[in-house]
């Protein structure tokens, strides 16, 4: 009788606990992404004229740099997760020079790879209703008619005592880059550490093309140009090698 | 018998006070800790483009507080001598300024800075004052009244002074319980809230009600444009800092703060750098609303020009060159920059220059300086020694 007894109690709290695991590995969970900010091999310190010009004379020094992480999607066993409304402002003046996304409610998977873009997709960039981080009244949109800023980049280059402004304001659809990160192992929401990346600034000017910042002080509105740096900022995000 | 009658009536007597003394602490206990049930504020609306606006948890929208604050606003008990109310330095014709270059308080000193328009103040960046000192409305409302040189006024007794009114324990009671500072503030944010600008020529053009004249519409098209001569396009580059529907600065972070050219390096007055400690922050201000700055005279922190013209002449060719100086002014040029001697300048022509101002007074709505829900209640009611 007693055996009996505390045989159905060991099994009905086995089952609860079966149940209650399962119940945990099927609800969605948080799914973090962290970005690191620096400039070539050293680190993004902003405000300070500590980097040369990569295609010319001078030292130049970051104001400001900010731009646009749009369309998440995981791509997964069971599928692809789309992140809704995934129109993140990524800027780095903080004291870790870091911006992280925390991606809540993601389906339970194993998820291999992750697409985003830098920059924001067509239906949105003509829009003027606020999503994610769009606002319409930000510092990132030009005006309606025109359409975001994907990335803002401001500072100034310094040779010997003639400081010039640098304007970089990257957007126009056909300026959205999309990149794919296969991941080195799999993850699954809350189980694993924050997805690592590296965003090199100096990029935007030696991605693809070495920029002469004395040649090319700013881009706003000049197609060729817009293509030029986003040519060179397609390169500017890549996988932190793990130790 | 009789004695014992006597007990009886005694313990009967003893029993019906405890009763008594029991009544009234129930009473008074349901007065003093019954919830008010304010009723939340009807038709309450704003354009969407304005975008998003918080409104904090712990201070809803609600008739009772709207109706509270307004008359704090508008009261001069608020003042230590009961002779400057908010209402002295914000005044409602003026979009809620008061015309003067700096303003000036109880003690006639005159303040370091010009007042500010209460315009769509949910909206924008969210610091406020100048040098963005205080984070929120309800922090911001504590520090004029007691300030000595603008009302002056210890928090303490002006507690006293509201309960021993008339009105107010009623006002307080129904919106939020008690009279406290917290709640004055609270109040006081609550009806600056409400105070939305939405009915200009801008925003009804924007509506689609109305087209503006080939001036304005030059103007609108400057004011949102950064040149750029590689392309042929002209523009003022006002939204550089002034957002487009909003035309005040950008609310993420100190976003909507910015050095635009006013001073030198060495007559640069601190600005954000007081709020933030950041020396790259020195001489950065609050990017103000342009809506109603036709009515808004004297222009900047320090009221320093009086008319438009000459903010437009600021920008385009008075510039001052200091660190901080934003990067947009000082590259912004309709002309070609010779590339080793930069002269700071728009370089629009005069034409260009009268159509920005005309755009800018697209900007004033008079609706706003006239509607009745912002205007001064005690006007309307009898007050008390006025
Ligand atoms: C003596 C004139 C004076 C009085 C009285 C006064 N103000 Fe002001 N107000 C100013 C000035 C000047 C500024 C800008 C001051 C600064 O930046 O330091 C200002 C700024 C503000 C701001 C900030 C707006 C922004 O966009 O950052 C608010 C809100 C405000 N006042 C509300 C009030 C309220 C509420 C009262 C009454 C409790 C009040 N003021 C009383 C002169 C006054
Ligand atoms: C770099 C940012 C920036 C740009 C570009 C800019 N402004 Fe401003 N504007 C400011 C700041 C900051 C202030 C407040 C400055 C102060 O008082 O110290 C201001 C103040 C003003 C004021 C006075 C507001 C008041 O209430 O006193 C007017 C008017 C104005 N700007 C119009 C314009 C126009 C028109 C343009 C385009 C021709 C323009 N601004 C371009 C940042 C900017």
């Amino acid at each position: 009788m007693r055996k009996l007894l505390s045989m159905s109690v060991a099994s009905g709290l086995l089952l609860t606990g079966a149940a209650i695991y399962v119940y945990q590995v099927s609800q969605p969970g948080t799914v973090r992404m962290r970005f690191d900010a620096v400039v070539g091999n050293k680190p993004l310190v902003f405000n300070d004229a500590r980097y040369s010009n990569p295609g010319g004379a001078g030292m130049f020094r970051i104001r400001d740099f900010q731009f646009f992480i749009s369309n998440i999607d995981l791509h997964g066993e069971k599928g692809v997760y789309r992140v809704p409304d995934s129109y993140y402002l990524a800027r780095f003046d903080n004291s870790s020079t870091s911006y992280q996304i925390n991606l809540a409610n993601v389906p339970r998977d194993w998820y291999s790879a992750v697409t985003f873009s830098i920059g924001v997709d067509e239906v949105a960039n003509g829009s003027i209703m606020s999503v994610g981080d769009l606002d319409p009244n930000s510092r990132m949109a030009w005006n309606w008619e025109v359409g975001y800023k994907f990335l803002l980049f401001e500072g100034a280059l310094i040779d010997s005592d003639t400081i010039r402004p640098l304007v970089y304001h990257v957007g126009f659809n056909e300026n959205r880059k999309t990149l794919r990160f296969n991941l080195p192992e799999e993850v699954a929401p809350d189980s694993s550490d924050a997805l690592l990346f590296t965003v090199d600034v100096l990029a935007l000017f030696t991605g693809k093309n070495t920029v002469d910042m004395a040649a090319l002080p700013n881009v706003k509105f000049d197609r060729d140009d817009a293509r030029l740096l986003a040519g060179n900022y397609g390169t500017m995000i890549s996988l932190t090698a793990r130790p | 018998m009789e004695s014992g009658g006597f007990g009886s009536i005694n313990k009967s007597i003893a029993m019906l006070s405890l009763c008594g003394v029991m009544l009234i602490a129930i009473i008074y206990g349901f007065v003093a800790y019954i919830e008010p049930k304010p009723t939340p504020l009807q038709g309450f609306t704003a354009p969407f483009v304005f975008g998003k606006f918080r409104v904090p948890d712990d201070n809803p929208l609600t008739q009772e507080a709207v109706q509270l604050g307004r008359r704090l606003f508008y009261d001069k008990q608020l003042s230590g001598d009961n002779t400057v109310s908010c209402s002295t330095c914000h005044l409602q014709h003026l979009a809620f300024t008061d015309g003067k270059a700096r303003s000036v308080g109880v003690s006639g000193k005159t303040l370091d800075f010009n007042s500010m328009s209460l315009a769509n103040l949910m909206w924008g960046p969210r610091h406020f004052f100048w040098n963005g000192r205080v984070d929120s409305l309800e922090e911001q409302a504590l520090a004029p009244i007691q300030d000595p040189n603008e009302m002056a006024q210890n928090l303490d007794d002006l507690i006293d002074e509201l309960e021993a009114d008339d009105v107010y324990p009623g006002l307080f009671r129904s919106a939020y319980g008690k009279i406290s500072a917290e709640n004055i503030a609270r109040a006081l944010a609550t009806f600056e809230r409400t105070l939305i600008s939405a009915d200009s020529k801008y925003d009804q053009y924007l509506r689609g009600e109305l087209k503006l004249s080939a001036e304005e519409e030059l103007g609108r098209k400057l004011f949102m444009a950064h040149p750029d001569v590689k392309v042929s396009l002209r523009g003022g580059n006002c939204i550089d800092c002034h957002s487009q529907f909003l035309t005040s600065g950008f609310n993420a972070q100190f976003d909507g703060f910015s050095n635009n050219g006013l001073d030198t390096e060495a007559l640069l007055n601190p600005g954000l750098q007081f709020t933030t400690g950041q020396v790259t922050d020195r001489g950065k201000f609050k990017v103000p609303t342009l809506r109603n700055i036709a009515l808004t005279a004297p222009y900047m922190h320090d009221g320093r020009f009086t008319t438009l013209e000459q903010v437009l002449d600021h920008y385009n060719e008075g510039i001052r060159v200091s660190d901080s100086l934003s990067p947009l002014i000082m590259e912004a040029d309709n002309q070609p920059q010779d590339a080793v001697n930069i002269r700071i300048s728009l370089n629009l022509n005069e034409e260009e220059k009268r159509a920005i101002i005309a755009f800018l007074h697209t900007l004033t709505d008079h609706s706003f300086i006239t509607e009745d829900k912002f205007s001064n209640p005690f006007d309307a009611d009898t007050m008390p020694d006025a």
